[in-house]
């Protein structure tokens, strides 16, 4: 898909989707929103829908930012406590590592 | 533990996702001058094989040009699809390399995807496990003429669908493949990774991770996404479905399948009434645009402005450089492009042999040479295309090369290298 190609209206509309869309706990989503609108939002001389893109962009990164945070404290707090936790520890567990760290 | 039921169903999607390449439409600079002479359906012609033409800035000026200047001198005319040609060779190499080479990559790390636990899919049923070497051979061909009908009957199934115009069934069809492949296939793979490196992974983190990952591949192909992304799912999921070939294919019927599948490749797309070669042409009678599902483009394009030639003069609506994987579902969609288009079951299949080479081959020069082979094996066919400019079949010669070069690089190369290397000999 190129974005060059689209009329205006349509690139707020897919913009739009993908802000909306990101909040079914898809950051990754937001992330793509993000990189792909980031030169419309941004760099591109001023046209009509690009401040409304520009806030979907902006709302986009604040999303992914929080999410990072939040993923990296959990992921920590496993990591770190998980053998301590004992049976709560491994019924969490994808993967357990073998062997004596 | 996957019961080989949940594989069958992904098996019959990666039948249906084998695909020729599709012959591109040339750009426009020598339909152009012929307007006059040919009828429409020829600008739409080259299908299968989309030779992708070139990124964004060179078609336009050169639509541009060719309409100008009406006396095209007949040498720039040939140059122009040969240098398309060199281009497109290079934009496949790209997609084509990293497929394997993450297929190789993890064939050499996560021992998973090479033990043998005597699981095999239901369309093998014959064990390789016997007593005598004929034995295994009668097999390993039975295995294959079992496969191989699959996929026939798969394919025609589709012709047909096609041809009745059950659009609905098709796209659904295709949704739930690639539902399997991004959810269900790559959830395992991550859990082989992660214990290939001994990591702890918690069901939440693994959840957000498949879940963010599966989603955004399903808007990405489906419905519409960055160009890029696009394209690396694609080669994320032709690597994921190679690794299931090999680890569920027995030893000996990879190989007989390899090679069964290059020459129903070929005949599929190059006779009168072969499948594959009936869908192109239904697309192009109906000058429809298709699905684009599982398209592998390097640039977006969609049909509807090549379809009409008036539209020709707007060279802008044109695309530049697609290069589409279009799985068997949609060999239809290339009908635009230009651009090459290489069939997701050609990722998969070239994938398949170099995986295995580097699976059973004993070191890398097999792998190499294997890898080197399927190459030199996709220039030619590229080569042909820009000759014919018409759908041709994508695996017969590189997978031939691959063989030949895999079997001779195991028995010959390898004692001779593995010899003077003990005699400290070097050359």
């Amino acid at each position: 898909m190129n974005l060059e190609r689209l009329p205006n209206e349509e690139k707020l509309t897919l913009c739009r989707k993908y802000y909306f869309g990101g909040f079914a706990f898809l950051p990754f989503l937001w992330l793509v929103n993000v990189v792909w609108f980031f030169k419309e939002a941004f760099v591109k001389p001023t046209y009509t829908e690009q401040l409304q893109i520009k806030t979907y962009v902006k709302r986009s990164g604040l999303g992914l930012l929080l999410w990072v945070a939040v993923l990296t404290t959990w992921i920590t707090i496993f990591q770190h406590f998980r053998a301590e936790w004992g049976e709560v520890g491994d019924y969490l567990s994808f993967t357990i590592p073998l062997g004596i760290p | 533990n996957i019961p080989s039921m949940s594989t069958s169903d992904s098996e019959e999607d990666s039948y249906n996702e084998r695909t020729a390449l599709v012959a591109s439409e040339i750009p426009s600079v020598p339909s152009y001058q012929q307007d006059p002479d040919q009828p429409q359906p020829a600008d739409m012609e080259p299908r299968r094989r989309t030779v992708a033409p070139e990124p964004a800035a060179e078609p336009p000026s050169l639509d541009r040009s060719a309409v100008e200047r009406e006396p095209v001198d007949l040498e720039e005319e040939e140059e122009l699809p040969l240098k398309y040609g060199a281009k497109h060779v290079i934009m496949l190499f790209v997609p084509v390399t990293l497929c394997m080479v993450v297929v190789v990559a993890t064939i050499k790390s996560v021992s998973f995807y090479t033990e043998k636990n005597g699981q095999q899919l239901i369309y093998t049923p014959f064990t390789e496990d016997t007593d005598t070497v004929g034995e295994r051979l009668l097999n390993s061909v039975l295995n294959t003429i079992i496969m191989i009908s699959v996929i026939v009957v798969m394919t025609i199934f589709l012709v047909v669908l096609y041809k009745y115009r059950c659009y609905k069934f098709i796209h659904g069809w295709l949704i739930l493949s690639s539902l399997m492949m991004l959810f269900w296939f790559s959830f395992m793979y991550l859990g082989e990774v992660f214990k290939t490196y001994n990591l702890a992974m918690d069901y939440p983190t693994v959840a957000m991770i498949i879940w963010n990952f599966g989603v955004v591949g399903m808007i990405c192909i489906h419905w519409k996404g960055p160009l890029q992304l696009q394209q690396a799912y694609l080669i994320a999921i032709s690597a994921l479905m190679a690794l299931v070939f090999i680890k569920y294919l027995p030893e000996w019927s990879a190989w007989v399948i390899l090679g069964a599948i290059s020459v129903y490749d070929l005949v599929a797309v190059l006779c009168p009434k072969g499948p594959l070669r009936m869908l192109v042409e239904t697309a192009q009678e109906r000058n429809e645009p298709i699905f684009p599902a599982l398209i592998y483009s390097s640039a977006m394009i969609w049909m509807v402005g090549m379809a009409n030639p008036a539209r020709h003069a707007e060279p802008t609506n044109q695309d530049t450089g697609t290069f589409c994987l279009i799985s068997a579902y949609n060999p239809l969609a290339l009908t635009m492009l230009r651009g090459v288009k290489l069939g997701l079951g050609d990722f998969i299949f070239y994938s398949v042999l170099v995986g295995k080479a580097a699976a059973t081959g004993g070191d890398w020069n097999t792998t190499l040479a294997c890898f080197v082979a399927i190459l030199i094996g996709l220039c030619l066919t590229l080569l042909l295309l820009a000759i014919f400019k018409k759908a041709l079949p994508a695996l017969p010669i590189s997978i031939t090369f691959g063989l030949v070069f895999y079997f001779s690089t195991d028995n010959l190369v390898r004692p001779f290298m593995d010899n003077l290397a003990a005699h400290q000999f070097y050359i």
